[in-house]
């Protein structure tokens, strides 16, 4: 890990906005991306959603190509080796029973041609993985510059499985609450630039990251931690961190009773359970594929404006382990940041961002 | 980088290092009849999707060849990929609410390819990293650039694996074991596709 | 009472996916979860309602109800004998 890694944010495109400056905004005043949708539950039911109401057509691609534009404007000149990676959890639902991938490598190819295009579909871990990917591929020496894009629309498809699971919310997200109930689902696309030469723009370091599996349940989380445990130690190591070191976790707290409590248990045994924390589903819904992505283009934000944004929906502790769940907006100087996701299959993942000095 | 084992399950046969271990051919449910030859007993396999069946019977094979110094409950990688993602089980879960009106959780639960690396993790106890790519086809660049980026976080070895099964019933899931070794990229390369060309033709 | 015991036992066995048992491998008394019994989990919970829903038109609206009704096939039986 010799070498730095820049990551700056490029596009984010959400239900709060097509701008970074909008996101902030909408983070700084506290407004969530999340309504109640009648009938776009399974037979009719009611059920909240963080949908961007603009999309008319397909919602995947849409949401996609008005990203890669974004960050075409923001990023115009690709030089050196570049490739694309792209972490969505299910793609373009619309194409079943094909592929759902089949056409997401030819969409980054009309804004940015001549890039090497791999896709990463590893449950709501796969963003952190994919930007994980990426510092990888550039130690290695194999591209100097890497677009991350993190993207997953809102689906019958998927909103039918998580009403199957009891594991939607039936009002709104409270990541950590006591009378958390379940979590929303959204919709997203952000891309990160991931790259060896320092960008104009504001731009963090890239630590180090990893992940680690659960090897518990293909789809409940482990009750002791160990997987997001285990994660974060093997990223101290490799970034050569340690707990004191954090002053800020954006976590992963999708507002499902367990999901949550597990996170709460980890950050204990990691004696993470004093840093300033919050989950940004809240605000955005659970993005799933593109969640990772969405959250560290905001940690960012947070580093740039030095800005500590409270974890909408949070009233009182309802882990048994209590963390330090920021619930006002608050100037911190912010140097040194933990990201971690938790998801389907067992995964856990982390990364450990720093300001440059 | 060397590979150090390599097993093929498809709905003809089991194969284990190029041999054909288990016949399968025109059995009406061939990875069942798999498994039953195989002898673990995992009733948690019955519930399994089509992609964890083969990658489970294709881990199992290749379990006396992992390196025996190795901490492969922190360092080993799975590093899976295909190009239809958990297509076969996606459409069984849309009929599920399309057609029978009750959407099924256990079902859904199989809807995302990683859950094939969970099902090997919980199965063996393996706590160290995942990966789920999708790719158009078969790539052996792909898997050995892969490999070698996990080998030099420190991972010891990669269990890798291409594993599809579309909704037309192709099936198949080539598993092979990556360790270091002096071999060049190229050579490892090279033998990986001539052992999938060399499986799907036997 | 018995033949209803016989279908539940039938209808777990292949809406759960457990090929390697038959009917009479599952007592009428025996727990369905946890290690002793069966060993089910809580997916397999989950699809218990769904079994309900479509083979007896029983909606369960909250799955903490299911603790207590999933607990073998005996109280399964109960469960629906009542509600039907």
């Amino acid at each position: 890990m010799d070498k730095p890694i820049y990551i700056s944010a490029l596009s984010l495109v959400t239900p709060l906005g097509n701008t970074i400056e909008q996101h902030f905004d909408a983070f700084k005043n506290g407004i969530s991306g999340i309504k109640i949708h009648e009938k776009a539950g399974f037979q009719q039911t009611a059920i909240p959603l963080a949908k961007r109401e603009e999309i008319t057509g397909n919602r995947y691609d849409t949401l996609l190509r008005e990203a890669l534009e974004k960050a075409k404007n923001a990023h115009p000149e690709i030089s050196g080796k570049t490739a694309v990676i792209v972490s969505s959890t299910k793609g373009n639902i619309d194409l079943l029973p094909g592929d759902t991938f089949a056409e997401t490598a030819s969409i980054v190819h009309e804004f940015f041609p001549a890039t090497d295009v791999l896709i990463i579909s590893n449950a709501c871990i796969s963003g952190v993985i994919a930007i994980n990917t990426a510092a990888d591929y550039l130690f290695a020496g194999k591209y100097d510059q890497v677009l991350v894009i993190g993207i997953d629309a809102v689906s019958e498809f998927v909103s039918y499985g998580f009403q199957s699971l009891f594991a939607l919310s039936n009002e709104t997200c409270k990541p950590f609450d006591k009378s958390r109930n379940g979590t929303v689902l959204g919709e997203g696309c952000g891309i990160v630039l991931v790259s060896t030469q320092k960008p104009a723009d504001f731009a963090v370091l890239y630590k180090g990251g990893s992940s680690s599996n659960d090897a518990n349940h293909i789809s409940g989380p482990s009750r002791t931690g160990e997987g997001l445990v285990r994660s974060i130690e093997k990223t101290f190591r490799r970034s050569g961190k340690k707990a004191s070191d954090i002053d800020f976790i954006s976590a992963h707290g999708t507002a499902t009773v367990f999901n949550d409590e597990m996170e709460s248990i980890a950050f204990g045994r990691m004696n993470l359970d004093q840093v300033p924390l919050n989950s940004m589903k809240g605000y955005f819904g659970h993005t799933l594929g593109a969640a990772g992505v969405l959250e560290i283009i905001m940690s960012i934000v947070s580093m740039e404006k030095n800005t500590l944004f409270p974890n909408l929906g949070f009233k009182e502790t309802g882990t048994s382990v209590p963390l330090n769940i920021i619930q006002h907006m608050e100037q911190k100087a912010l140097n040194t940041v933990l990201k971690t996701a938790s998801g389907f299959g067992g995964g856990n993942a982390s990364l450990i961002l720093q300001k440059q000095s | 980088m060397k590979i150090l084992a390599h097993s093929y399950v498809c709905p003809k046969g089991t194969f284990l290092n190029g041999k054909l271990v288990y016949d399968t051919a025109g059995e009406e449910n061939p990875l069942k009849s798999a498994y039953q030859q195989l002898g673990a007993e995992y009733p948690k396999f019955y519930k399994m999707d089509v992609l964890s069946k083969m990658a489970f019977i294709g881990t199992e094979l290749l379990l006396p060849f992992f390196p025996k110094d190795a901490d492969l409950e922190n360092d080993l990688q799975l590093i899976f990929a295909n190009s239809s993602a958990s297509q076969n089980t996606d459409n069984l879960f849309v009929e599920s609410y399309e057609q029978l009106k009750n959407p099924s959780p256990s079902l859904f639960v199989y809807t995302l390819p990683n859950i094939v690396t969970g099902e090997l993790c919980i199965r063996h106890k393996w706590y160290g990293e995942n990966c789920f790519f999708i790719e158009e086809a078969f790539n052996p660049v792909h898997f050995s650039e892969w490999a070698q980026m996990a080998l030099n976080k420190g991972n010891n070895c990669c269990l890798c694996a291409w594993v599809e099964a579309k909704t037309n019933g192709e099936q198949e899931c080539f598993l092979f074991l990556l360790t270091d070794s002096e071999e060049e990229a190229y050579s490892v390369e090279l033998e990986l596709s001539t052992l999938i060309k060399q499986y799907r033709n036997e | 009472m018995s033949d209803l015991k016989e279908n539940l036992k039938a209808q777990i066995i292949e809406q759960l996916n457990l090929e390697d048992l038959t009917p009479a491998d599952i007592r009428d008394d025996a727990p369905l979860f946890g290690d002793q019994g069966l060993g089910l989990d809580s997916i397999d919970a989950l699809e218990f309602i769904v079994l309900l829903d479509s083979n007896y038109g029983i909606k369960i609206s909250d799955p903490n109800e299911g603790k207590e009704i999933f607990q073998s096939v005996n109280t399964l039986a109960d469960y629906i004998s009542k509600h039907q």
